[in-house]
């Protein structure tokens, strides 16, 4: 392993932090391109570019272990470029309201993808429910909010908190049940769920809940655009640094849960479950644990939804919002960070780019999802081999 | 008094076999393939719509007369143009994840069933109006001194054959013991003369003509179909065929029937039950999943070390 690493550094004729602000900036400014692109023929223009890029990704694996290597070896510079690019890129869209918003909704699939990563990628549990737990956040927050004038600060962990006793709830049945018969009880709980929501009058019923107030910093609210050195941003700016600083979250979590003693017994679950349980591996605790961790997430993510939207409905959270997220994992790449990540803004944003296509998107949407199954299994970005020991 | 356990009844026995000849479809195929063919509410739910087209040139042929022939043909039609287009969602998608990890397939599945939806949505004409469906058969039989409603004692009694003829075909035909062959073990079928891809097409047909029939009963018991009742009635049919035990049709059968019959008895018994029937249908599946992990008829799964 060390051999062949060290034998594609030599190879790479770029020092790493070259490759590594060529990445990241090239990667902001392809984004940017496509959320700013309103005619058809750049938009199609730039998927045509993503797909090459991806063409030679595919034709030549080793590009991708070099970006990774040097990745690794200019971790600091990588992680301080990242978030400036974060910080001043709403500087970048001019003020597009359109694009702010598209990029909120896609930190927030961002974040639930990488929810239900825990289980989909890491423990390779199916779980159909992550849209009822986002459901359950949002509703949490959204009934604190309204009706017993919580803040948004305050009804953010009382979320997490009710949604992830539901996690623990969702969790025990799978003590028992496996595979399919796990799928299915997690897809009737996300239904059981939805129908509630859907009947219950003080949810609101069909008609959902209307008028979240929106959340406050430091006496700056969230409705109110944001002043700063002369530049003005609009009000989106705010939620848009709110979803990029939980996924931020989401992504250190993911990044510290692999690296400990829970990851890698989640990853000895998804190799074997009964040989993880024959080297001591609390099998049944940990499952219960990563439906826990993805639904304190998810709910994280509703909030911000609701006090974003102001508005939310049964709709926003039945069966096919779940399985929306689990196609994101599952083509972005399982037990990838970046893989998933990226796998929720092309399916965010795709079909809100394919206008032209008007009512037939969601059918092209879903035919390309079938053949990216098809030509690309292992999703945009593979699993990787897991480190262990030292660097 | 009566008559209202009557209806109950023949209410419960209707949703009943309309589950079960959809659970049947996913039964067959997950104990053949292992898969889950999650779009197979859509595709089965292609039928009413075939149904629909047809009628209109059945009727330009026999001059709008509502014979049994015209019925029937329309019916046939539907459900074979269906049956194929089930074995066209295996050849074009699901074969291509036979050796991938379950949770693909799945995915792949639930993505065809978008396709077709959004397929009957954007082309058949006026695609995303519910549609009025008509009634298979109308007025009532006089059975001594019961008077029972036409269709759905037809519905029950279909069904009671179809399930008949498919234990048969099963059981006592060549092709039944293929199937059972090769569901057995692929690889010791191919080496006894059997060719699985055969198989495999002629059991997508078998599951999509029972899944279409299932739509049509239901189109017909509703008096309405739109594109996308699909999803709920797969679902539903998942879910009969999961509690009774993935593999096993009696299994199916029997999910079926305790799904209506806890949607009859909520429907029935609860004030605003009509709209929490879902509810207790599918907490009935957890806590069914809870006490039973394998479903009611399942084999256990033992672990091989």
């Amino acid at each position: 392993m060390s051999t062949t690493l060290t034998n594609i550094q030599s190879r790479a004729a770029l020092p790493a932090s070259l490759i590594v602000a060529a990445t990241e900036i090239g990667g902001a400014i392809l984004l940017g391109a496509f959320l700013l692109a309103e005619s058809t023929p750049l938009v199609v223009a730039l998927l045509a570019v993503m797909g090459a890029l991806f063409a030679a990704l595919q034709l030549r694996p080793q590009i991708e272990e070099v970006i990774v290597a040097a990745f690794h070896d200019a971790r600091g510079l990588a992680t301080v470029l990242a978030v400036a690019i974060v910080l001043i890129y709403p500087f970048f869209l001019g003020g597009n309201t359109y694009a702010l918003h598209l990029l909120i909704v896609s930190l927030l699939y961002s974040v639930l993808a990488l929810a239900l990563n825990f289980q989909l990628g890491s423990a390779n549990i199916p779980n159909f429910a992550t849209g009822a737990t986002y459901g359950i956040g949002a509703y949490t927050s959204a009934l604190l909010a309204i009706h017993f004038g919580w803040t948004f600060w305050a009804t953010l962990p009382a979320a997490a908190i009710v949604a992830t006793v539901f996690g623990f709830l969702l969790g025990i049945p799978s003590m028992r049940t496996r595979d399919s018969y796990l799928a299915l009880v997690t897809i009737a709980f996300g239904i059981v769920i939805h129908q509630m929501l859907n009947n219950l009058s003080w949810t609101g019923g069909p008609n959902g809940l209307v008028g979240i107030p929106a959340p406050s910093l430091l006496g700056h609210s969230f409705m109110r655009p944001i002043e700063l050195f002369g530049f003005r941003l609009p009000s989106q700016a705010n939620f848009y640094y709110l979803s990029a600083a939980l996924l931020g979250l989401a992504i250190l979590s993911a990044k510290r849960l692999h690296e400990s003693r829970v990851g890698l017994a989640w990853n000895a679950i998804r190799a074997d479950e009964l040989a993880a349980k024959c080297q001591g591996i609390n099998v049944v605790w940990y499952k219960i644990l990563a439906f826990g961790v993805d639904a304190f997430l998810a709910a994280f993510a509703g909030t911000i939804y609701a006090f974003y939207i102001s508005y939310i409905s049964p709709d926003n959270f039945t069966f096919l919002v779940s399985v929306t997220i689990m196609t994101m994992v599952i083509v972005g790449g399982m037990d990838n960070t970046l893989g998933v990540i990226l796998g929720a803004f092309l399916l965010t944003m795709l079909p809100e780019k394919l206008r032209v296509f008007s009512d037939y998107r969601l059918l092209f949407v879903s035919v390309v999802v079938i053949l990216f199954l098809i030509l690309r299994p292992k999703g945009l970005f593979p699993q990787r081999q897991r480190h262990y020991g030292g660097h | 008094m009566e008559s209202l356990i009557l209806q109950h009844l023949l209410n419960w026995l209707v949703l009943g076999s309309i589950y079960a000849l959809v659970a049947l479809g996913f039964s067959l195929l997950f104990g053949l393939l292992n898969v889950i063919h999650f779009s197979h509410g859509d595709v089965s739910m292609i039928a009413p719509f075939v149904a629909l087209g047809s009628l209109q040139a059945v009727f330009g042929i026999t001059g709008g007369s509502m014979g049994i022939l015209p019925i029937l043909t329309v019916l046939a039609i539907a459900i074979l143009v269906t049956g194929l287009i089930g074995i066209g969602a295996d050849k074009l998608v699901i074969s291509r994840f036979r050796r991938s990890p379950a949770m693909m397939a799945l995915v792949a599945t639930v993505a065809l069933g978008t396709v077709i939806r959004e397929l009957i949505r954007g082309f058949y004409p006026q695609g995303s109006n519910p549609k009025a469906f008509p009634a298979i058969a109308q007025g009532f039989l006089e059975l001594g001194p019961l008077r029972l409603p036409a269709q759905p004692v037809l519905i029950v009694g279909t069904t009671a054959l179809v399930v008949a003829l498919m234990y048969g075909l099963m059981q006592k035909t060549p092709i039944g013991t293929r199937i059972r062959a090769v569901a057995e073990d692929a690889a010791t079928a191919r080496l006894m003369g059997i060719t699985p891809s055969r198989i495999f097409a002629f059991t997508f047909f078998l599951a999509s003509a029972a899944g279409a029939l299932g739509a049509l009963f239901f189109a017909s018991h509703a008096g309405v179909v739109r594109f996308d009742f699909g999803v709920q009635l797969g679902l539903i049919g998942f879910s009969a065929a999961v509690i009774g035990g993935l593999g096993s049709m009696t299994g199916a059968i029997l999910g079926a029937l305790a799904i209506a019959g806890i949607e009859s008895i909520v429907q029935a018994n609860i004030a605003d039950g009509a709209s929490y029937r879902l509810v207790f249908a599918f907490l009935l599946v957890i806590l069914m999943l809870c006490l039973r992990p394998s479903g009611l008829l399942g084999k256990p799964v033992f672990e091989k070390v």
